[in-house]
């Protein structure tokens, strides 16, 4: 699946980003690792809402793993107010591991 | 770049109207980490004790020295990290936050003043104030510890069979506990039912504690871990159920036949319950080796995986134990110590410096680098600890586990002692890199 937001360009600026925030245990980042479901760039509220997951509610760095989301979505847009969401449905699987996780986790 | 991604399009009929804004707050390090360094400076005099008394495991298991050193081990080393790790996991494993830090750190002064009381008690022999103080101590400790698990995993979000191990671990140990402080009180004040005395009592005790709390947990929390570690696809509730039940019955089966007077013939019946159960971990623990993403194993998991494999050591002992008793109605006092330190120094003492070294570097990660992560590279939390040191503890270890066994099993005093030696070094080798992570200052790349 390809990714699809309302505007390219600020999305692969975001995802440039996301790529820095990784899973510490797993030594992936949350884009290959599937965790963020959706990213929305409100041009007049000049907000960007981030919907994302964990592998677990439960997960012992959920906190952090939030919180360098935030931190990293500001660093790439620092004019833009930014919402980071918590989602459990869907549940993350391993199915929404990327490709390049897929072959990271298996080397 | 391909992303596996949902798209937001999906969003309208996917996502819920309201969020879950926030995943579930993790224990404080303030509140666990006082657990591990106790636990870590417990193996080490516990070590030191086995060199300067490694005579004692020449003669009877039922002397000063062997009570002092079990005790280090089980409670010392052992329940204080399990009472740390549980603080830490219950948000992972009963799926909502732990009820009370304070009773936490009740549960942690009291035990911390209670265990070497009692320790102190058994290796003099007093069994009076120290002995009965520490005992005391311990009981109150080891409740507030129930009364913490137990309210935690009751307003928890999910009653799952992992917190059914954790719950029923805990209500084993309060029992083993309080039958212990008995055993304690029953040296000045005859407390025991008419007919039995201690030594009949002592094994009841030790099978409540190693099976009942111990192995409930450890397979509780470790059918918990090991999958999520490897990034493993295998889940399988049943089984897990089908274990749950097996030692439940077995350690309910051992006290009535405890209780009945062909009560040696009966305990095959329990040990083959517990065999089965402990067989179906190691089966679950395969599968989920085999369904895993993640191709790299580091060692600490690979060492908790071993002393998986060590489980069934004990196991055998016991049923070797057994049949000797049988034969010749009377107890092998090699295999019974052997039996002991297989337990304590083998298959706990592993899965412990395997996990301590997996789940403390990140209570530390989280509270050094929450903030800092998305700032600059930072260091991974396997790199708060230093592997070579790790390297040199898992070797000594592994030299110390087998020269110590054999030592017994010869009563050979040169192998006791070479064998204690190198579990020195494996316990300095722990605290050292134990209180590196803790006292990691932040550092970028």
């Amino acid at each position: 699946m390809s990714t699809k937001t309302n505007n390219d360009i600020f999305s692969t600026i975001a995802l440039a980003g996301l790529m820095h925030v990784e899973d510490p245990e797993i030594g992936l980042n949350v884009v290959d690792l599937g965790l963020i479901y959706e990213l929305q760039f409100l041009e007049e509220e000049k907000k960007i809402v981030c919907n994302m997951t964990l592998t677990t509610q439960f997960c012992p760095m959920g906190e952090s793993i939030v919180d360098n989301v935030t931190q990293s979505l500001q660093a790439s847009f620092p004019e833009d107010a930014i919402e980071v969401n918590l989602i459990f449905e869907p549940a993350w699987s391993y199915d929404l591991i990327s490709e390049e996780g897929r072959e990271f986790l298996g080397r | 770049m391909t992303v596996k991604y949902i798209y937001s399009s999906l969003s309208k009929t996917m996502f819920p109207t309201t969020f879950n804004t926030g995943a579930i707050k993790t224990t404080s390090y303030k509140v666990v980490i006082p657990f591990y360094i106790y636990a870590a400076v417990s193996f080490f005099a516990a070590t030191i004790l086995l060199f300067t008394s490694s005579e004692s495991f020449s003669v009877h298991f039922f002397n000063p020295h062997i009570l002092a050193i079990t005790h280090t081990m089980a409670l010392g080393w052992a329940t204080m990290i399990i009472f740390g790790a549980s603080y830490q996991l219950v948000p992972v494993v009963a799926e909502g936050k732990l009820y009370s830090n304070k009773l936490a750190y009740i549960s942690f002064g009291l035990a911390a003043v209670g265990i070497p009381l009692l320790v102190y008690g058994f290796f003099i022999f007093n069994m009076h104030a120290p002995a009965k103080w520490g005992g005391r101590f311990v009981l109150f400790a080891a409740l507030f510890h129930v009364i913490n698990i137990i309210t935690s995993i009751a307003k928890g979000k999910s009653n799952n069979i992992h917190a059914k191990f954790v719950l029923a671990a805990a209500l084993w140990l309060f029992v083993t506990v309080f039958l212990g402080l008995v055993l304690v009180y029953n040296f000045t004040i005859s407390l025991l039912p008419h007919g039995y005395n201690y030594m009949d009592y002592l094994p009841l005790h030790g099978q409540m504690g190693i099976v009942g709390w111990f192995l409930l947990l450890v397979i509780g929390v470790g059918s918990r871990l090991i999958p999520m570690f490897l990034i493993s696809k295998y889940t399988n509730t049943r089984l897990l159920w089908a274990i749950f039940i097996l030692i439940n019955t077995a350690l309910i089966t051992y006290i009535i036949s405890f209780y009945t007077a062909t009560q040696t013939r009966l305990n095959f019946i329990p040990i083959t319950l517990i065999f089965t159960g402990v067989l179906l971990f190691i089966y679950y623990c395969f599968q989920s080796y085999k369904k895993r993403l993640r191709k790299q194993v580091d060692v600490q998991v690979k060492i908790s995986l071993l002393s998986v494999l060590l489980l069934l050591i004990p196991i055998i002992i016991l049923t070797a134990l057994i049949a000797v008793l049988l034969s010749n109605s009377s107890v092998n006092i090699h295999l019974t110590l052997t039996y002991g330190f297989v337990v304590f120094f083998g298959w706990l003492t592993a899965i412990i410096l395997g996990m301590t070294f997996k789940t403390l570097p990140f209570i530390v990660w989280n509270k050094v680098y929450h903030h800092r992560a998305s700032l600059g590279k930072t260091p991974s939390p396997k790199e708060l600890f230093n592997a070579n040191i790790f390297k040199v503890m898992t070797v000594c270890y592994l030299v110390g586990f087998v020269l110590f066994a054999v030592g017994i099993l010869q009563s050979s005093t040169l192998f006791l002692k070479m064998g204690a030696a190198f579990l020195i070094i494996t316990a300095v080798s722990y605290n050292l890199n134990v209180l590196k992570v803790v006292y990691h200052k932040p550092k970028s790349k």
